[in-house]
């Protein structure tokens, strides 16, 4: 029942974003509502971690076990910290004039929305359905990339439609391969993941590694994997900054949890090994070039961006180190990634509204403008390079040590290197707009409260996890580790 | 026999979109290639006397022969599209191309279902030489607009593997599949009327501000 309540609420607030008068007031009705919403999700993962089989299955059409409860938390957790830094952000947009009170309603309703079809995807039980989902997010999600109806941001949404919607329609060419071999090879004509998986042992293992590398290619351009990722920096940057953390911060894992899937569907048949080699792949691919186009950035936002593609990177080569603990590792990264990087958007949002560009050549002094976000944000450089008090550095080092246990050698030390070269490259760019003496013509600005607690509560998570694991997150973690490699 | 005739002119079809230089004939090759698929579909419903394919044969001339190319064509009367496509490459060797990918898909095809009979195996390899040569056009040609036709041709030739292996997925899907693009569609015209208002073109070669 609980699951239900979680579907329905962002469903209700986006209808309620319709009668609202006044942009404030919608806004707070909206983070109340997503505090319901963590509150309810907190009540469900407590029964859920409590019940003795660890899934669930409703009516055929949804299904829940570890891995789509612990998506589940994180956008959940990052939706909250969205709609609460909206509530600021938007009354300043509609202060200044750029955002009407009618785009304003616009903007919560569409919120709603893509929030709904994202906690869609994650419960919902038939492939074909998921895939449905995916293609709405992105629907979604593109008039909120195209908001400003700004030139560059309808080149950004266009490109974001055009490129997804065709890597999807290869993700559903994969859908059908798998459609195929479980009809004819195992006897389920179903498209529902659970029956799917009980006839998995009988997929015919050439068609399955086949469909397996459309899955990876389609999932893997909204996943933001490297070869397929030129639409993510020109998308993330565009975006109104509370949606980029959502984009960044969730988006890319929801299409990762669709692919895990799939890879859990092909196990039994052709076995892990298969799947670490293309993870292994197309992470250290996204690692080279995003730390590549890190060094040489020019603009805060596509910065970050690119920072996304390298941490996809990170978290795809630690599925692929697998069964040492690498699967456990790359999960709690997807987390830490979520929470920092929706924490970092959020300081950039403020960043850019108070030097009204995203250009970092004439961003300067940032702590002495607004001292609150340009502090967070230089903390928060150092979080996302990986550098120990923060949640990332135990991640990575997770990460690391799977791989050295499994003797990969080559790839952890390749991996290494690319995080060397994108931490550089981060807290290089982001100190020189941090620190230094703002210009003289510019005043220190007020920094609304909204956007404050929004940081602070994902800086508990960014510290919180950095020092210790709470056991709770630990076995969802394990319990997931074991559902993929099917022990 | 019926069949072989459908199938050869969805491929024809296929190829004719490489070739077509204006705008105008790339939607009715379109409009021309969701009738031949409407037509194999009902052929196959007839044979197999499935009441779930004949509503599935129903939404595609609904929505694939009817509606989407209309919709399109109005766009295109509507914002006085330049007729030119903006091919990067010149027809003849587009046609090459596109021979090489049939080629390649017969090898494919070979490779997934290799005991299949005749019929499946040619409906499966014109299905993956038309999902390619959609790709092909989609990648070559720089207007807006016949990078969303090579979209929704990619559709047509994924619905067709899906009926060439599996016999169609199951009912409620395809349903499903059909009110995606339906969606799909509708978005796309919002976006391509932006394009349009904002740039005074939809020329995607000269839209790239955002680099690097």
């Amino acid at each position: 029942m609980l699951i239900g309540l979680i579907i329905s609420i962002p469903l209700i607030l986006s209808v309620i974003s319709l009668v609202f008068r006044k942009e404030k007031a919608l806004g707070i009705v909206n983070a109340f509502g997503y505090c319901m919403l963590l509150l309810v999700c907190a009540l469900f993962v407590k029964s859920f971690l409590a019940s003795s089989q660890m899934r669930l299955s409703l009516w055929d059409w949804l299904y829940v076990d570890s891995l789509s409860v612990f998506f589940m938390v994180t956008t959940i957790i990052v939706a909250f910290a969205a709609s609460i830094y909206s509530v600021g952000y938007i009354e300043e947009e509609v202060k200044e004039g750029k955002v009407t009170l009618r785009k304003a309603k616009g903007y919560y309703f569409l919120f709603n929305l893509f929030c709904f079809v994202m906690l869609l995807v994650i419960v919902l039980n038939n492939l074909a359905l998921v895939w449905i989902a995916i293609e709405m997010t992105t629907l979604v999600s593109a008039f909120l990339v195209g908001f400003y109806n700004a030139k560059e941001s309808i080149e950004a949404a266009w490109k974001y439609i055009i490129i997804c919607s065709v890597g999807i329609t290869f993700a559903l060419l994969g859908i059908i391969f798998f459609y195929y071999t479980s009809s004819t090879h195992a006897g389920v004509k179903s498209l529902q993941w659970l029956k799917m998986l009980n006839g998995a042992h009988l997929f015919d293992p050439k068609v399955v590694k086949i469909a397996l590398v459309f899955i990876f290619v389609g999932y893997g351009t909204k996943a933001g994997f490297a070869p397929m990722h030129n639409w993510l920096p020109d998308a993330h940057s565009q975006a109104l900054s509370p949606i980029s953390g959502l984009l960044s911060g969730v988006l890319l894992k929801i299409s990762l949890y669709a692919i895990l899937r799939f890879v859990m569907l092909a196990n039994p048949s052709v076995g892990y090994a298969f799947s670490a080699k293309l993870f292994i792949l197309f992470g250290l691919c996204s690692l080279a070039i995003a730390a590549g186009f890190i060094i040489v950035q020019k603009d805060l936002k596509r910065l970050l961006a690119y920072s996304s593609v390298e941490h996809m990177g990170v978290i795809s080569v630690g599925l692929g180190l697998g069964a040492a603990g690498g699967i456990y590792a790359a999960l709690f990264h997807v987390f830490n990634h979520a929470v920092t990087k929706a924490f970092m958007f959020f300081c950039a949002g403020n960043a850019v509204r108070a030097y009204r560009t995203n250009n970092m050549n004439k961003m300067q002094g940032m702590i002495q403008l607004i001292p609150f976000a340009g502090t967070a944000i230089f903390l928060g450089a150092f979080a996302l390079g990986g550098l120990p008090p923060f949640s990332i550095f135990m991640s990575e080092v997770l990460i690391l040590i799977a791989g050295f246990v499994s003797k990969q050698y080559f790839v952890s030390a390749l991996m290494l290197i690319f995080l060397a070269v994108a931490f550089a490259g981060l807290v290089h760019h982001i100190s020189k707009i941090a620190l230094g003496s703002k210009s003289q013509s510019m005043a220190r600005q007020k920094e609304t409260l909204s956007t404050k607690i929004a940081l602070l509560f994902l800086g508990i998570f960014i510290l919180g996890l950095g020092l210790k694991i709470p056991y709770p997150l630990f076995s969802l973690l394990s319990n997931c580790q074991k559902l993929i490699l099917a022990q | 026999m019926v069949s072989a005739f459908l199938l050869s002119g969805f491929l024809i079809t296929a190829f004719l979109m490489t070739i077509a230089k204006r705008i105008t004939a790339l939607i009715r090759t379109f409009r021309l290639q969701s009738l031949f698929l409407f037509l194999y579909a009902l052929t196959m419903a007839v044979a197999g006397k499935h009441i779930e394919l004949f509503v599935i044969c129903v939404s595609i001339l609904i929505l694939k022969v009817g509606i989407i190319p209309y919709v399109l064509a109005r766009i295109v009367r509507r914002i006085n599209v330049e007729e030119d496509l903006g091919l990067i490459m010149n027809p003849q060797i587009s046609l090459i191309i596109a021979l090489l990918l049939s080629y390649f898909s017969y090898i494919f095809a070979h490779q997934i279902i290799p005991k299949a009979l005749a019929v499946e195996l040619a409906t499966f390899v014109v299905s993956i030489a038309a999902i390619c040569i959609s790709f092909f056009i989609m990648v070559s040609r720089m207007k807006a607009l016949s990078q969303v036709l090579g979209l929704l041709a990619m559709e047509n030739g994924i619905f067709l593997a899906a009926v060439a292996i599996t016999g169609g997925m199951p009912f409620f899907v395809e349903i499903a599949f059909s009110f995606d693009i339906f969606v799909f569609v509708i978005i796309i015209q919002v976006f391509v009327y932006r394009v349009n208002r904002l740039f005074t073109h939809i020329d995607t070669s000269k839209i790239n501000s955002l680099k690097g």
